[in-house]
C-alpha cells in the first residue's frame, strides 16, 4: 500500500513540479492587446546631451566612411559608454566600426582594435595590436599603458616594468605613477604603492584620473587592512560623480568584505543591468534573506546561460563566485575560477580561486594561485590567510576531487 | 580624448570583462522537405540602433512604435538572411509578436518560405547587424527534416551548409529513447498493471493462503517471464499500430487498459489465474501496446528514422520497466514474509488499485470526468 501510494502521491505532486521546473524558462511570444504597451527600455531618451552628441557623431561618421580620425573617435566614445554602463552592445559597434578599415589600420585604429582584443580577452592579439601602433609611432604612451595593463593581468611583472619605463621616458610622470604604483601592488609592495599612487593623484586635477587613482588607493588600503583609510578614497572617488562600473565593483566588495551587505543593496539596486554588479547585489541580497534575492539568482542564472550559448568564457571569475557562493556549488566554481586564472592573475582572480578551492577541499586546484603568491609576495592579509588555510587542508584532501 | 583612453587603460582588462549581455539574435528554422517556418528573436535595442524604433524619443518603445515599421523592419531582416536549397528559397515575414530574454524585449518574427528544392543541403548565410555590431551573434537552431543542428553565428561564418545525413542517427535514437523511459514513467495505467501482476511474484499459495517463496531465483523468473512477456506483446501492437498497419479508436483502447488493470489487482485479491500469469501479462500487453503507440503518434516519428526511432521508443519503455523492476523486486523480496507486504501492500494495495482503476474504466468508456483532471 506504500508504494502503491507513494506511485499516486509522485503522479499527483511531484509530476506537475517537474514540469512547472521545466517551463517557465521558455517564454512564449506574445501579441501585446495594446499599442501603448512597452516593450523595451532605452538606455538613453534621443533628447539626452549624450545621446544627442553620439547621434550627432555617428552620423557625421556614417557622412564620411573613410575618415579614420571620426571613426576611431566615434570608436572610443562607444567604448567609453560600454565601460560606464557595464553594457558591452557598445564595444560591438566600435568593433564593426574599426573593422571596416582592416586594410588601412592608422595607429589610432591599431591601438583602439588592440583595446577592443583586450576586452574579448584575446590579449595575445591585442598585445601585437599595441606593438604595431608604437611601430608606427614610438611616442605613442597609451599603448605602452595598455601593454602594462595587460601583462598585469598576465601577472608578467617583469614586462609590465618595462612599459612603466617607457611611460617614464616618454616624460609622463603622473601616468608613470599610476603604472608603477600598480606593479607596486601587485608585486607585493603595498605601501610603496600606496605612496607612489598618492604622489600621481597630487600630479594630476582630471577628475577621471582622479576617480581611476582614488579607486586604486582604496583598493590598496583595503589590502593593507586600512578599512577607514580604504573608506574615504572610495567615498571621495564616488564623488567625483560619474558612472563606473569597475568603482561601483570594488566599493561594493569592500563593503562586502566589510560585512555591511545593507548599504551594497542601496548602492547598486538601480544598476541590476550590469551582470558583474548584479553578482555583487544579489550577494547582499542573499545575506540580508531579501526576497528580491531569489529572482537575481535566476536573471543571473539565465544570463550566464545565454552567455553560455553564444560561446562566450570571458566571464568566469564572476561565474566561479555566483557559483560560490549564491549556488554553493564549490567544484563547478573551483573549475571555473582555475579556468580563468589560466588567463587572468590579479589579486582578484587569485582570491576566488582560493576560496572555491577552500571550500571544495581541493588544494591542487588553486595551486597556480598559491604559487603566485609565494613568488609576488603579495600582502593582502585576507588572501595570505586563504593560502595558509589551504595548506591545512589534511593529506588526502589535496587530491583533486571529482568532478559533478 | 587621448589622454582619458590612457588611463582608462590602466583601469585594467579585468573592469571591462563582461556585464550586460552582448546582442544575439535567437533563430530557430524548421525546414521540411521545400517548406521553410522560422521564428526569429531580434532584440528590440539592435533594432532601434539600426533603423531607430523610438519615434517619439520618450526611451520607450511601444507595441504601436514596432508596428508601425513592421514593413521595414521585415524587410531589413529578410535583406539579411539567405536560405537555400537547390537554389534560393524566398522568405516572407507571416506574423509579429513580442518576446523577453534575459536582456530585454525582442520582436519576434514569424516567417515561412519555399525552396526550389525538397532534399539534398541546405545553405544558410546570416549577416543581421554584422555591419554595425561585430560582436553580434546569431544563435542558430535548425530543423532540417527531422534532424537538428545547432551553431553560432559570426561575421566569419560566411555561408554555412547542412545535410540532412549530418543527423545524428544516435542522437535520434537516444531522444525517442528517452522519451520511452519518461511514457512508461508517468504512464500510470501501464505502471499500476505491471505492478499487480510483480505483487505477487514474491508469494506463492499455501494452504490456501499466500505466504512468501523461499528463493529469490523463485520470484525472479517469474517476474522474467512476466515482464518478457508483457513487453513482446506490446511491441507487436506498438508496432503494428505506429507502421498504421493496425488501428484501433482509442476509447476502446484506454477502456481496455483499464478494464486489464481492474482484472489483474481483482486476480490477486480472488485468484484465478495463479500459475501462467505471463499468459495474462502478454494478452493484455497487446492491448498496453496500442496505449503506447497513441503517445508515439503524438510525438511524431521522423520518415527518415521510422524504424530506429519506433526501436529506440521500444528499448526506452524497456528500460523504464526494467527501473521500475529494480527498485521493486528487491524491497518485495526482502518484505515478502512481514505482514505489512501481505496485509498492507499485497492486499490493500491491491484493493486500492482495483478501486482506481474501476473509476478510470467508468471514466473512458462513458467519457466522464470524476477524480482524474
Amino acid at each position: 500500500m506504500l508504494f502503491l501510494g507513494s506511485v499516486r502521491v509522485f503522479g499527483l505532486s511531484v509530476l506537475p513540479a517537474m514540469f512547472m521546473l521545466a517551463l517557465p524558462a521558455l517564454s512564449a511570444p506574445r501579441t501585446p492587446l495594446d499599442d501603448a504597451a512597452v516593450i523595451e527600455r532605452l538606455p538613453f531618451k534621443a533628447g539626452d546631451s549624450s545621446a544627442k552628441l553620439l547621434a550627432e557623431l555617428r552620423a557625421k561618421a556614417l557622412k564620411a566612411p573613410g575618415d579614420a580620425e571620426l571613426a576611431v573617435a566615434l570608436a572610443q566614445a562607444y567604448f567609453d559608454l560600454a565601460l560606464a554602463r557595464g553594457d558591452p552592445r557598445y564595444v560591438g559597434y566600435a568593433d564593426a566600426i574599426v573593422t571596416q578599415f582592416a586594410a588601412a589600420m592608422t595607429p589610432d585604429l591599431l591601438q583602439m582594435r588592440g583595446i577592443l582584443r583586450q576586452y574579448r580577452h584575446d590579449f595575445a592579439a591585442a598585445l601585437a595590436d599595441f606593438a604595431a601602433a608604437l611601430a608606427l609611432e614610438p611616442e605613442r604612451a597609451g599603448a605602452h599603458a595598455w601593454r602594462a595593463a595587460i601583462f598585469l593581468v598576465q601577472a608578467q611583472y617583469t614586462n609590465a616594468g618595462g612599459e612603466c619605463a617607457a611611460l617614464l621616458r616618454l616624460s609622463r610622470p603622473a601616468l608613470y605613477g599610476g603604472c608603477a604604483g600598480l606593479l607596486q601592488a601587485y608585486s607585493g609592495q603595498l605601501a610603496k604603492s600606496q605612496f607612489t599612487l598618492q604622489q600621481s593623484l597630487s600630479l594630476t586635477q582630471d577628475p577621471d584620473q582622479r576617480r581611476w587613482l582614488l579607486t586604486r588607493l582604496g583598493e590598496v588600503a583595503a589590502w593593507q587592512g586600512h578599512s577607514a583609510k580604504a573608506e574615504q578614497h572610495y567615498r571621495q572617488a564616488v564623488a567625483i560623480g560619474r558612472d563606473d562600473a569597475y568603482l561601483l565593483a570594488a566599493w561594493a566588495d569592500f563593503l562586502l568584505d566589510q560585512r555591511r551587505p545593507a548599504e551594497v543593496v542601496k548602492l547598486l539596486s538601480s544598476w541590476d543591468a550590469s551582470d558583474g554588479l548584479l553578482l555583487r547585489l544579489a550577494e547582499a541580497e542573499a545575506w540580508l534573506k531579501m526576497p528580491a534575492a531569489a529572482s537575481h539568482i535566476q536573471a543571473l542564472d539565465d544570463r550566464f546561460a545565454a552567455a553560455k550559448l553564444r560561446g562566450d568564457t570571458t566571464h568566469r571569475a564572476e561565474e566561479a563566485r555566483f557559483q560560490l557562493r549564491l549556488r554553493n556549488n564549490p567544484a563547478l566554481a573551483t573549475e571555473l575560477a582555475a579556468a580563468n586564472y589560466q588567463g587572468q592573475k590579479e589579486p582578484r582572480d587569485a582570491r576566488i580561486l582560493l576560496e572555491a578551492a577552500l571550500v571544495a577541499k581541493n588544494a591542487n586546484a588553486a595551486q597556480a594561485a598559491a604559487d603566485w603568491m609565494q613568488s609576488s609576495g603579495f600582502e593582502d592579509v585576507r588572501l595570505r590567510q586563504l593560502a595558509i588555510d589551504l595548506t591545512k587542508l589534511p593529506a588526502v584532501m589535496k587530491q583533486p576531487v571529482a568532478k559533478p | 580624448m587621448k589622454r582619458l583612453v590612457v588611463w582608462l587603460a590602466l583601469l585594467t582588462c579585468h573592469a571591462v570583462a563582461w556585464a550586460h549581455k552582448a546582442s544575439d539574435s535567437y533563430l530557430a528554422v524548421d525546414v521540411q522537405g521545400a517548406t521553410i517556418v522560422a521564428k526569429w528573436d531580434i532584440a528590440l535595442r539592435d533594432i532601434d540602433f539600426a533603423l531607430g524604433l523610438d519615434a517619439d524619443g520618450n526611451a520607450e518603445i511601444t507595441w504601436g512604435e514596432l508596428r508601425a515599421r513592421q514593413k521595414e523592419v521585415s524587410s531589413w531582416a529578410l535583406s539579411r538572411l539567405d536560405i537555400s536549397r537547390d537554389g534560393r528559397c524566398p522568405l516572407r515575414v507571416s506574423g509579429l509578436q513580442v518576446d523577453d530574454h534575459t536582456d530585454g524585449g525582442y520582436a519576434v518574427l514569424h516567417l515561412t518560405g519555399e525552396c526550389p528544392g525538397t532534399t539534398g543541403e541546405l545553405g544558410l548565410q546570416y549577416r543581421l547587424l554584422f555591419d554595425l555590431d561585430n560582436l553580434h551573434r546569431g544563435l542558430l537552431r535548425l530543423t532540417l527534416d527531422g534532424g537538428t543542428h545547432s551553431t553560432v553565428l559570426s561575421p566569419t561564418s560566411g555561408l554555412v551548409l547542412f545535410s540532412p545525413g549530418q543527423v545524428s542517427r544516435w542522437n535520434t535514437f537516444k531522444q525517442y529513447l528517452l522519451e520511452g523511459i519518461w511514457h512508461i514513467w508517468v504512464g500510470f495505467d501501464h505502471v499500476l498493471f505491471l505492478l499487480s501482476l510483480l505483487l505477487p511474484a514474491v508469494l506463492v499459495v499455501q494452504q490456501r493462503r499466500w505466504a512468501g517463496v523461499a528463493r529469490f531465483d523463485m520470484a525472479w523468473r517469474e517476474v522474467l517471464w512476466v515482464v518478457t512477456s508483457f513487453t513482446v506483446a506490446h511491441s507487436i501492437t506498438l508496432s503494428l499500430a505506429a507502421l498504421s498497419l493496425v488501428s484501433l479508436p482509442s476509447r476502446w483502447v484506454e477502456s481496455a487498459i483499464a478494464l486489464s488493470v481492474v482484472l489483474a489487482a481483482a486476480n490477486n485479491l480472488y485468484p484465478v489465474v495463479a500459475h501462467r500469469r505471463w499468459l495474462v501479462a502478454f494478452g493484455f500487453g497487446l492491448i498496453h501496446g496500442f496505449g503506447f503507440a497513441s503517445v508515439l503518434a503524438e510525438l511524431g516519428l521522423p520518415t527518415d528514422a521510422l524504424a530506429l526511432s519506433l526501436l529506440g521508443f521500444n528499448v526506452g519503455v524497456e528500460l523504464g520497466q526494467m527501473a521500475i523492476v529494480a527498485v521493486f523486486l528487491p524491497l518485495a523480496f526482502m518484505l515478502r514474509n512481514t505482514r505489512f507486504y501481505l496485509r498492507g501492500v499485497f492486499i490493500t494495495g491491491s484493493w486500492l488499485t482495483l478501486l482506481v482503476a474501476l473509476v478510470w474504466l467508468i471514466e473512458r468508456a462513458f467519457d466522464l470526468k470524476l477524480i482524474t483532471a
